[in-house]
C-alpha cells in the first residue's frame, strides 16, 4: 500500500509538472499574428481603382493582370487567349467576396463558417454534423428567393434520403439510389427529376507508381475492363459507357478515337510485353459516397477488382477512405489506382481535360505529359469551335494512348422531389437553384444532399456538396442558367471581348450589397479573384488552402511556391 | 481423488455406512470431472442447442466447399442470366425450372448469396476462435502474473486492465483500427486486445483463491519453484471459469467483427464476412431485404449457438449452481 501511495504522488508531481509545461507552451505558441495584410487600400470615399499585375507571362499561368478600371468596371488581360472565358469565371469557385470582409478574416478561419456574399440567401447558422440554415436575403438585387428558410441537410445512405423525403421530413433529395427510381416514379407524392449525365467515372491511374509507369501496363488496363458491364449491371437507366474522358454532349468532348474495344486477349499480351505475365499486386482505393457518377462504390469497386483478377491477373486489395482525405491523398499523388469521377462545373471541354491534364492539374495522376498539355493549350486559346475541336480530337487521342485514366461511364442520375414543390429542377451541372423553388404556403424548403460541406468558402472546395450549399449564398460575375448550362449576366451586366480573346472587360450591376451591408464593387472582384491568382497574397489561405479549380482553370499560381 | 480414497481406507464388511449409497452410485458409473460436466451439460435443454447449432456450424465451415454451389467470389455476370440482387430462386418453392437456382438470392455483386453466407461461416470461426485465444493466452499470463505475484505487479497490470475497461469494447477496437489501419487482420488484433481486460481479471480472481489452498503450500513445502506451481499447479484449477468466459467471448467477438466490418473497418470486400455483407447491402433494406436479412441472421444464429453453450457451461462448471439444478429437474 505504501508504495502505491508513492507511486499515486509520483504521478501527480508529473501530471502537475505536465500541466505547466503545456501551459507555457501555450502562451509561447500565441506569437502575434505575421504583419497585417496590405493589399487593398481602403475604398469609402473615393474609389481607389486596384490592379493586381504579373509581371510577365513566363510564371506559366494565363492570367496577366486584373483592374478595376473604375468602380464598376473590371477588366482582365490574358497571356493567352481563351475562349471559354466567361464560362469560367462563371464558376463557383470564383465567387466575389467583399473585400473587407475577406482582410477581416484573414483570408480563412471565420470565411470558410460564415461566407458573406450577394446571393439570395444568407447564412444564419452552420449546426456542424446537422444542418446549415439560410434565409432569405432580402436585400438581393434579382428576383427574391420565393422561400423564407432554406434548410440543406445530408445523409449519405441512399436509403435514408428516400426514407425521410417520404415521411414528409425533407422537400428534396439528391442522387435517390439505384434500386429506387422504380420505388420513386410509383410514388404519386413524389416527383422524379433525371439528371443529364454530364459526367464521366473514371479509374485514375498514377504514372509515379510502379508498375504504372509503364505504359504498357497503363493500355492493359485500359483494354482489360469490361466497362459495358459495369455500366449495365450498376448504373441506371440513362446512364453510358464513356467513349471519351468527356461527355459527348460537351462542345469537342468526344473528338479523336473512342476508346479501347474490351479486348482482354490484347491486355493480357501487352502485359506480357512489359514483364507482368503473372500480373502483380496493387491497390484500388475509392471513397465511399455515392455521385451521379458513380451511384454504386463499393459494389463497383468490387466489380473492378473482380475483373482485374479474372481478365489481368492483378490482385487489387480495396481500400475505402474518407471522402475528404481521399481527395487529398488523391491530389497529392499518393493513390495508385482511384476511382474517382467528375461532374461538369461549365459546359466546356476545358472543365474536364484542363482540369485532370492540364499544365496546372494536380499530382493525381502523376507526372504530366507534355503532349497533351501542349494540345490543350492550344485548343484552349482559339476561339472556332472548329479549329478547337481539331485539337481536343489530338489531345483526346494521346489521352487514350499514354491511359492516365480509364473513362468507365457517364452516370445517370436522378433526384426527386415532393410532388407539391413548385420550380423543382435537375441542373446538368449539379447546382440546382433553391431561390425559385417552393411548396405554395410553407416557409421552409429542406433539401437533403449525399454530404456535408467540408467549408463555405468555395474558392477552395472542389466537392460539389459543398458548392452546391455556397452557390445559394455567393455569385460570381457570370452564372449559368437554371437548369441548364448557359452563361447568363449576374453580379457583372455585361461583358466585351477584344477581337483575340486575351482583354476582357465585365460591367458591373450597381447598388448591389453584401449580406454584411457593405457595397459591392470593382476592388472586390479584383481582391476575390488576386487572393486566388497570388499564392503569396497574404489572403491566400483558405480551407487547407489548395484553391484547386484556380490552377485547373488559369494554370500555375503567381508566385507559386517553388517544389 | 475420490476413487483414491475408497481404496484406501476400504469400509468395513458389512457395516452399514452413511456414504454406501452414494459410493454405490459413483461406481456404477466411471466418474471423472469432465464426465460430470457432459452430464449435467447434457441435462440443460438451451446447452444441448447451443451445441447443435455450433456443431452444423462448423460442419457448414468444415464442408463449405462441398455445400456451397459457388466459390464465394464468383461473379455470375455472363455465366447466368442473373441480375444484381435479384430474389432467391428455390425449384421446391415454385420458382421456375428454367432459371437457375438461388437459395437466398443475388448480392448486389452478381454472386450467388447462398455460397457467400456458407463461406462466410469459415470467417466467423476464425475469427471468434483467432481472437479469443489471443486474447485467452495474453490474459491469462498477465492475470496469472499478477495474481500470483500480486504487490505492485498486480497494481500495475490490474491498473492497465482496468483503463482497458474503461473505453466502450467496440470503440476502442475502432480507435485501435484506426491506429493499425482497416482490415480483417487488424480488426482481430484490435478485437483482442479489447478483450485481455476480461480474462486477466476471470484468472487473476481464481489463482488467488487458489494460492491459498492446502496443497499449494504442500507443493511450495516440497520445494516447488515458483514457475512450476503456477502453471502445474494453479493454472489448471483455475480452467473452469476460463472456458465459460472464452465460449461467450467467441460471441462477442463474433458481433464485434461483424460490427467493424460492418462499419468497413474490418474484413474488406470481397471477403465474404457477414457484417461486411450486411454493410454493403444497408441501403438496399426495402429493396432487397433478402440481401440484409440472410446474413443477420448468420450472425444471430452463430451468437446465439456461442450464447446457449456458454451458458450451460457455467451452469454445468458450477458445482453449487449443479447440485441445484439436477434436484430441481
Amino acid at each position: 500500500m505504501k508504495r502505491s501511495h508513492s507511486l499515486m504522488r509520483l504521478a501527480g508531481i508529473l501530471l502537475m509538472a505536465a500541466l505547466v509545461i503545456s501551459a507555457c507552451g501555450g502562451a509561447a505558441t500565441a506569437v502575434p499574428p505575421t504583419t497585417a495584410p496590405t493589399q487593398a487600400p481602403p475604398t469609402e470615399v473615393a474609389f481607389a481603382p486596384l490592379t493586381y499585375e504579373a509581371p510577365d507571362c513566363d510564371y506559366g499561368g494565363n492570367f496577366r493582370s486584373m483592374e478595376a478600371v473604375d468602380r464598376y468596371t473590371v477588366k482582365f488581360t490574358l497571356c493567352n487567349p481563351d475562349v471559354a472565358f466567361p464560362s469560367k469565371i462563371a464558376f463557383s469557385a470564383f465567387a466575389i467576396n467583399d473585400s473587407d470582409y475577406l482582410e477581416s478574416t484573414g483570408g480563412g478561419g471565420t470565411l470558410v463558417e460564415s461566407p458573406n456574399g450577394t446571393g439570395p440567401y444568407k447564412i444564419q447558422e452552420w449546426v456542424r454534423g446537422d444542418h446549415i440554415t439560410m434565409v432569405r436575403n432580402d436585400d438581393y438585387w434579382g428576383e427574391a428567393a420565393l422561400t423564407e428558410t432554406l434548410i440543406f441537410r445530408w445523409s449519405s445512405e441512399a436509403a435514408q434520403r428516400l426514407l425521410e423525403l417520404q415521411a414528409g421530413q425533407v422537400d428534396g433529395i439528391d442522387n435517390i439510389g439505384t434500386d429506387d427510381f422504380e420505388v420513386v416514379e410509383n410514388d404519386p407524392n413524389l416527383a422524379l427529376y433525371p439528371r443529364p449525365a454530364l459526367n464521366v467515372f473514371y479509374l485514375g491511374i498514377n504514372n509515379t507508381v510502379a508498375p504504372f509507369d509503364n505504359e504498357n501496363v497503363r493500355q492493359a488496363l485500359a483494354m482489360g475492363i469490361d466497362r459495358q458491364r459495369i455500366v449495365d449491371n450498376f448504373y441506371p437507366g440513362g446512364s453510358t459507357v464513356a467513349s471519351h474522358f468527356t461527355p459527348c454532349s460537351i462542345p469537342g468532348g468526344c473528338e479523336g478515337e473512342p476508346w479501347y474495344e474490351f479486348d482482354p486477349e490484347a491486355a493480357r499480351t501487352l502485359l506480357e510485353e512489359a514483364g507482368f505475365p503473372d500480373g502483380f499486386e496493387t491497390t484500388l482505393s475509392y471513397r465511399d459516397v455515392v455521385r451521379g457518377y458513380l451511384p454504386q462504390p463499393s459494389v463497383v469497386a468490387q466489380d473492378l477488382q473482380a475483373q482485374l483478377a479474372e481478365n489481368l491477373n492483378i490482385t487489387a486489395e480495396i481500400v475505402v477512405m474518407e471522402s475528404g482525405a481521399f481527395i487529398d491523398a488523391a491530389d497529392r499523388g499518393e493513390l495508385s489506382l482511384h476511382l474517382l469521377g467528375w461532374g461538369a462545373d461549365y459546359p466546356d471541354a476545358t472543365n474536364f481535360l484542363d482540369y485532370h491534364f492540364g499544365a496546372g492539374a494536380s499530382a493525381q495522376f502523376g507526372d504530366g505529359f507534355p503532349d497533351i498539355q501542349e494540345a490543350l493549350q492550344t485548343a484552349g486559346s482559339l476561339s472556332d469551335q472548329a479549329e478547337r475541336n481539331v485539337h481536343y480530337a489530338e489531345a483526346n487521342n494521346l489521352i487514350k494512348l499514354h491511359v492516365p485514366v480509364v473513362p468507365i461511364a457517364n452516370g445517370g442520375s436522378g433526384l426527386a422531389f415532393k410532388a407539391t414543390v413548385e420550380g423543382a429542377h435537375a441542373s446538368p451541372l449539379s447546382n440546382e437553384t433553391f431561390r425559385v423553388m417552393q411548396i405554395p404556403g410553407q416557409d421552409t424548403f429542406v433539401w437533403m444532399q449525399n454530404g456535408e460541406p467540408a467549408g463555405l468558402y468555395c474558392p477552395d472546395e472542389s466537392d460539389g456538396e459543398a458548392l452546391r450549399a455556397c452557390e445559394q449564398i455567393n455569385e460570381s460575375l457570370l452564372s449559368y442558367e437554371i437548369g441548364g448550362t448557359a452563361v447568363e449576366p449576374s453580379l457583372a451586366q455585361s461583358y466585351e471581348a477584344n477581337d483575340d480573346l486575351t482583354e476582357w472587360t465585365f460591367h458591373l450591376r450597381e447598388g448591389v450589397k453584401f449580406h454584411n451591408g457593405a457595397d459591392f464593387d470593382a476592388n472586390d472582384v479584383v481582391t476575390s479573384l488576386a487572393v486566388q491568382w497570388d499564392a503569396a497574397h497574404p489572403l491566400h489561405v483558405g480551407r487547407d488552402g489548395s484553391f484547386t479549380y484556380w490552377p485547373g482553370l488559369f494554370g500555375p499560381f503567381l508566385n507559386a511556391p517553388a517544389e | 481423488m475420490a476413487t483414491a480414497d475408497s481404496t484406501a481406507s476400504p469400509a468395513p464388511a458389512g457395516a452399514p455406512s452413511p456414504l454406501a449409497g452414494a459410493e454405490g452410485l459413483r461406481t456404477a458409473a466411471p466418474s471423472t470431472p469432465l464426465y460430470d460436466t457432459w452430464r449435467r451439460l447434457r441435462r440443460r435443454r438451451s446447452a444441448i442447442y447451443g451445441m447443435a447449432i455450433l456443431g452444423a456450424l462448423i460442419l457448414v465451415a468444415l464442408f463449405a466447399p462441398v455445400i456451397a454451389p459457388y466459390a464465394p467470389n464468383t461473379v455470375l455476370i455472363g455465366v447466368e442470366p442473373v441480375r444484381p440482387r435479384d430474389n432467391p430462386c428455390i425449384h421446391l418453392l415454385g420458382c421456375p425450372a428454367d432459371q437457375p437456382q438461388h437459395l437466398l438470392g443475388i448480392d448486389g455483386n452478381v454472386r450467388d448469396l447462398f455460397s457467400r453466407v456458407v463461406y462466410g461461416a469459415q470467417v466467423s470461426l476464425f475469427i471468434g476462435i483467432s481472437t479469443v485465444s489471443f486474447a485467452i493466452v495474453i490474459g491469462v499470463l498477465l492475470g496469472a502474473l499478477a495474481g500470483y505475484a500480486g504487490g505492485w505487479a498486480d497494481n500495475v497490470i490490474m491498473r492497465l486492465m482496468d483503463v482497458l475497461l474503461a473505453f466502450p469494447a467496440l470503440l476502442l477496437a475502432i480507435a485501435i483500427v484506426s491506429v493499425l489501419g482497416p482490415g480483417l487482420r487488424n480488426a482481430l488484433i484490435a478485437i483482442g486486445i479489447v478483450s485481455i481486460p476480461a480474462y486477466a481479471r476471470v484468472v487473476r480472481a481464481s489463482v488467488l483463491s487458489i494460492k491459498e489452498q492446502d496443497f499449494i503450500a504442500a507443493s511450495r513445502a516440497l520445494g516447488a519453484s515458483p514457475w512450476h506451481i503456477l502453471f502445474l499447479r494453479v493454472l489448471p484449477n483455475a480452467l473452469t471459469p476460463l472456458i465459460v468466459q472464452g465460449t461467450l467471448g467467441i460471441a462477442s467477438a463474433i458481433l464485434d467483427a461483424a460490427a467493424l466490418s460492418f462499419l468497413g473497418l474490418g474484413a474488406q470486400p470481397p471477403t465474404p464476412e457477414w457484417g461486411s455483407m450486411l454493410g454493403q447491402e444497408r441501403n438496399q433494406v426495402f429493396t432487397a431485404p433478402h440481401l440484409v436479412f440472410f446474413p443477420g441472421v448468420a450472425i444471430m444464429l452463430t451468437v446465439l449457438g456461442f450464447n446457449l453453450l456458454g451458458d450451460g457451461l457455467r451452469d454445468a462448471l458450477d458445482p453449487r449452481l449443479a447440485q441445484v439444478g439436477i434436484k430441481i429437474r
